[in-house]
């Protein structure tokens, strides 16, 4: 079964227990403030009305057409107790205390039979005998509580049609709002597929912001300019949708090949650095061929390294050592600066586990972090080949 | 050197308007919630599911409602109908039948300007058009209950007054039930007066009397529960169809409101450098701007490699205000994005299913998760793992949920997981199910 129609059908049978238990309620105020009837059939019709709102109760999460014969017979033998109960100078002020309950409380059922020929049956069956019993009770057709009692069933009756047909057509609506989110959910998943794919585009976008965050110190004016111009130009294309591929962005010489050696991009890195005022000496192979999203998380990871190197280390220069062999290429990255004390400076602080140990840990690499102050830092990164 | 505050993002920025700080504690508090919902939601505010949560979640007129308040307004149609035939039975009876005719003239015109006027300006009712239905409604029921006030019997002469309250039916389904309430009120509390005042109280009179309350109060305060409940549940099938496309995402997605944010934070970064470019932001650049950028770094640095860990199962948790709520998943080797689309379906149907039991039956306090599910670990007992595929257990355990409550739906869902055995143990209930899964997922 379709989950709306489930909710539907809840829907209905919770309001079918408040309409029934609130009814019922209302009737017996008006039954008691008739002190009219005889105490012993006024406890029996208590009693049935009371059996009456705890099938309504039950019925609420449980619609099973035995619920519906109870409330129904209970509800009809309250009524006869009092209609029998009294002498016919008092029936019609009974008839009219127990309008809620026979155009409320008894018809109250007619709103869960979805599906239930049998319950639906007894429910009109219902019905039909309580217009009887109150036509008889009030003495005549015209009475007021004989059209309570007939309106009663009439309205429910149209709630119930309405509240079903209701449920189908928002239903539509809403599946109609879920499609276009699904459009949407797909297209902005595409679109953060695109942007993140851009990575050498956004690796010198970072690396640019980085300098600007320091607000420029120690780039010439106009070069950062030029490179602020075209990250920009970059970035503006991104946005419009092209894919933005960059050989080159400014003075940083970016690769996007399938497999890319390593020396050549560490030579961009290292004048990048130089221009920074961070002199890189490189020791070890170069030639190391690698996947390029390894490359890319590889570099982007010593990149940050030399970064904080240049920020906190105090010194201008860093050793940067490549060894490999045949499933790992390692770099040791290491300065003879301030160091620091691992215990007092977390590296979560320097953002290292975002920036290089994550990125890292993706292609299945990691790195490694050592300092004491005075001495020095040293990080091993490790990328597999 | 001026403090700068620690989120420089979304203010500051060149360019961008700044939004002024709240001046009244009701502005903070509203944005406040806004903005909280948004996040609670993982949607960005502009998607079309958030905005049609949002106007569901409105007080007032809202999805579906305009077609109920038609049903409502056949309601009372019947019931106008029901009293003016009442009505001209009994006129003989009157001793001025002119005033209660005067109050069934000025209703029927009143129904039909508000009709038109619904036709016209669509299914919503300003505060200034329900004050005036309201105060429309008072000289019905104030010309009625003067021209019956010579029978000194309220019950068996009230006409148009008692269609008074069932006006109120299709008004509820466009106004906040809090002002319906109050008008069902005064209505009530107008026609004890008018009991009190007009009519003998005897035990002959009494039970007629309460009926006529009943009639006035009982049909438009159902309304109010009525439609009440059509908004939970239409949100509650809103949310579910919107989480429901989670089902076709990728193995790792980063969700809307990330990549939303990855498109913001590329936005302010070519701002910003445009800004530099160009020369409006002169360098050295100042302690602002720096802090922008250093800011924008990190955010743009943290979506860029952060961004693809998440499954669709946790995108469709905390996306969804009923499972978020109820439901809490463990998942530490991201083995829901493994699983196929239809096993997907099966789960989140059968997470509906027990969070929507479970909601029902109301045993647990609120706040605690009604369900919790557990993903793996692969390998165990009796949850081979092959070269190419391997069976993940999926742990399903909710206290709060009886498992005779749970209907077939429930079942088959999680039959469409994989084969499963559930049992009972300290009154929580204890699904295990065995998800054989691609270990290579195309998606």
């Amino acid at each position: 079964m379709d989950f709306i129609a489930q909710e539907r059908d809840r829907l209905l049978r919770s309001t079918t227990r408040v309409v029934g238990v609130v009814c019922a309620l209302v009737s017996v105020i008006g039954i008691i403030s008739a002190l009219a009837v005889p105490i012993i059939p006024l406890l029996g019709a208590l009693a049935c009305i009371a059996i009456m709102i705890g099938g309504f109760l039950v019925f609420g999460w449980n619609g099973s057409v035995w619920w519906t014969a109870l409330i129904l017979a209970s509800g009809l033998g309250a009524l006869a107790l009092l209609f029998f109960g009294v002498d016919d100078t008092v029936r019609p002020v009974i008839a009219s205390a127990v309008v809620p309950l026979a155009a409320g409380s008894i018809s109250a059922p007619l709103m869960a039979q979805r599906g239930q020929p049998v319950g639906l049956g007894l429910t009109i069956a219902a019905g039909a005998a309580v217009v009887v019993a109150i036509v008889w009770a009030s003495g005549s057709i015209l009475a007021a509580p004989v059209t309570g009692a007939l309106l009663g069933w009439v309205l429910i009756a149209v709630v119930t049609i309405w509240i079903s047909r209701a449920i189908p057509r928002v239903a539509r609506r809403i599946y109609s709002i879920g499609t276009a989110h699904r459009a949407e959910r797909q297209a902005s998943e595409t679109e953060a597929q695109r942007r993140q794919g851009a990575r050498l585009l956004h690796d010198t976008v970072l690396a640019t912001l980085t300098l600007l965050a320091h607000s420029g110190v120690g780039v010439s004016e106009q070069a950062m300019r030029e490179q602020a111009a075209e990250d920009a130009r970059l970035l503006r294309h991104l946005r419009l949708g092209a894919t933005p591929q960059p050989q080159q962005s400014g003075d940083y010489s970016l690769t996007r090949e399938e497999e890319s050696p390593l020396g050549q991009t560490l030579e961009s890195v290292k004048q990048r650095f130089g221009r920074m005022g961070l002199e890189v000496s490189w020791h070890g192979t170069g030639q190391v061929l690698l996947p390029s999203h390894v490359l890319d998380a590889f570099l982007l990871a010593l990149g940050e390294c030399l970064e904080n190197v240049r920020r906190h280390a105090g010194v201008g220069e860093a050793h940067v050592t490549i060894v490999h062999d045949n499933e790992m290429v390692r770099a040791m990255v290491t300065d003879s600066g301030v160091g620091f004390d691992l215990t007092h400076v977390s590296a979560e602080r320097l953002g290292f586990k975002e920036s290089v140990v994550n990125r890292l840990r993706e292609v299945g690499g990691d790195a490694k972090l050592f300092s004491a102050p005075g001495s020095g830092t040293t990080v091993v990164l490790e990328a597999p080949r | 050197m001026t403090r700068i505050p620690e989120d420089t993002i979304s203010r500051g920025l060149p360019g961008e308007t700044v939004q002024p700080a709240p001046r009244t504690r009701r502005e903070a508090r509203e944005r406040y919630r806004g903005s909280e919902r948004r996040q609670a939601r993982g949607l960005p505010s502009t998607s079309t599911g958030a905005r049609s949560l949002r106007q569901a979640a409105k007080p007032g007129a809202s999805l579906g409602a305009g077609y109920l308040g038609l049903g409502a307004a056949v309601l009372t149609g019947i019931e106008a109908v029901a009293g003016i035939v009442f009505f001209l039975i009994r006129w003989t009876e009157f001793t001025d039948p002119w005033l209660p005719a005067a109050a069934w003239a000025l209703y029927l015109v009143a129904a039909v300007g508000v009709g038109l006027s619904l036709l016209t300006y669509g299914e919503r009712l300003t505060g200034l058009a329900f004050v005036l239905i309201c105060v429309v409604l008072a000289c019905v029921v104030t010309l009625d209950f003067i021209g019956i006030w010579p029978e000194h019997d309220l019950a068996h002469t009230a006409s148009a007054s008692v269609a008074a309250g069932f006006a109120l039916l299709p008004v509820a389904t466009l106004r906040p039930a809090r002002e319906v309430a109050t008008a069902i009120a005064v209505l009530g509390l107008a026609f004890i007066g008018m009991a009190i005042a007009s009519t003998p109280i005897t035990s002959d009179t009494m039970p007629a009397l309460v009926s006529t309350l009943a009639l006035v109060t009982v049909p438009p305060s159902i309304a109010i529960f009525v439609v009440h409940r059509f908004r939970q549940l239409v949100q509650r099938e809103l949310d579910r169809v919107l989480t429901q496309s989670n089902v076709q995402a990728p193995q790792f997605a980063v969700g809307m409101l990330a990549s939303d944010e990855l498109a913001r934070l590329d936005l302010a970064a070519e701002k910003l450098l445009d800004a530099v470019a160009n020369g409006s932001d002169p360098l050295p650049l100042s302690d602002a701007s720096a802090s922008v950028a250093s800011s924008l770094a990190t955010e743009l640095r943290l979506h860029l490699i952060e961004g693809r860990r998440e499954t669709w199962l946790y995108h469709a948790i905390t996306e969804s205000d009923n499972l978020g709520r109820s439901v809490s998943v463990a998942d530490p080797q991201s083995l829901a994005g493994h699983l196929s689309p239809a096993q997907r379906d099966g789960l989140l149907q059968a997470l509906w299913q027990m969070v929507g039991v479970g909601n029902d039956a109301r045993t647990t306090t609120a706040g605690s998760p009604v369900v919790s599910v557990t993903l793996g670990p692969v390998g165990s007992d009796g949850h081979p793992v092959t070269d190419e595929t391997m069976d993940v257990p999926i742990v399903f355990e909710s206290r709060g949920v009886p498992r005779r409550r749970l209907d077939p739906t429930a079942w088959s869902a999680l039959q469409r997981i994989g084969p499963y055995t559930d049992s009972v143990r300290d009154g929580a209930l204890h699904v295990v199910a065995h998800c054989v899964v691609d270990r290579h997922p195309s998606m």
